[in-house]
């Protein structure tokens, strides 16, 4: 009898140590961010994510479009229809970024 | 960005190929509006100018394609072209087969001082249709159409 309690309390104490990692896990991980390019524009314009976030930008425009930041922190290759770039931002700050081939196509990340 | 600054102007990657474009098809287009004219009207003066339009758009389309070769190789990294891209690339090569052949026609008759071909006109309306749609597809991949 008293054997089968201490299962139940070692059953109990895994199964909250689980819980607990996997809450820790969740919040270590920030979710990922995805960024449309379509129509000559990045949509949203500005994304806001926390700081080890992961911001993934995909091309769903007919012709092709690149993602580049101002200050040179990043910088993709040129993205055909349906391509992707991810980007993750280990610092906090504003990063303003651009397509190379339009420059007229702006975005910002601010990483908080 | 400084517009007046030689480096920009320089190392603007495809910039030179969108500036460049609009030289060809100008003279092309007044070449053609000069030719139509001097059709109607027989004087020597105007189709001298359509034939120094000709001139001016053949030559310039030299610059044009090297630019725009440049462009496929550097702002876009020579992605293998499909879509509008590689119909943009199709059409401005048949749009410069057209006026080097508009030229070349003209180029040999005043050689030749024998009279204009009447098969040039349609080659010459056939240019300009291609130019104008080669254009407009120019206008989408640019982002201004």
């Amino acid at each position: 009898m008293k054997g089968r309690h201490m299962r139940t309390i070692l059953y109990i104490g895994v199964l909250i140590a689980a819980c607990c990692g996997v809450a820790a896990a969740a919040q270590s991980k920030p979710a990922a961010t995805e960024i449309t390019i379509d129509n000559f524009s990045f949509t949203p314009p500005d994304a806001k994510v926390p700081v080890g976030a992961t911001v993934t930008w995909a091309n769903h425009d007919d012709i092709p479009h690149t993602v580049v930041s101002t200050d040179k922190v990043f910088k993709s290759k040129v993205l055909d229809s349906d391509e992707k770039y991810a980007y993750t931002f280990s610092t906090a700050g504003t990063f303003t970024y651009f397509c190379s081939i339009h420059p007229k196509m702006t975005g910002r990340v601010i990483v908080q | 960005m400084n517009a007046f600054d030689p480096r920009t102007i320089v190392f603007a990657k495809h910039a030179q190929h969108v500036v460049l474009i609009h030289f060809p098809i100008a003279a092309f287009i007044t070449a053609v509006g000069f030719d139509y004219a001097a059709q109607w009207t027989k004087k020597p003066t105007i189709a001298a100018a359509a034939y120094f339009n000709l001139l001016v758009a053949a030559a310039s389309t030299v610059p044009v394609m090297v630019t725009g070769l440049g462009a496929w190789q550097w702002a876009l990294e020579g992605l293998p072209l499909k879509g509008v891209l590689l119909l943009h690339l199709l059409l401005g090569a048949a749009s410069s087969a057209l006026i080097a052949a508009s030229c070349w026609i003209h180029w040999r008759q005043r050689r030749h001082e024998a009279a204009l071909p009447a098969y040039r006109l349609p080659v010459e309306t056939a240019g300009v249709l291609i130019v104008a749609l080669t254009a407009h597809l120019g206008g989408v991949l640019a982002g201004v159409s």
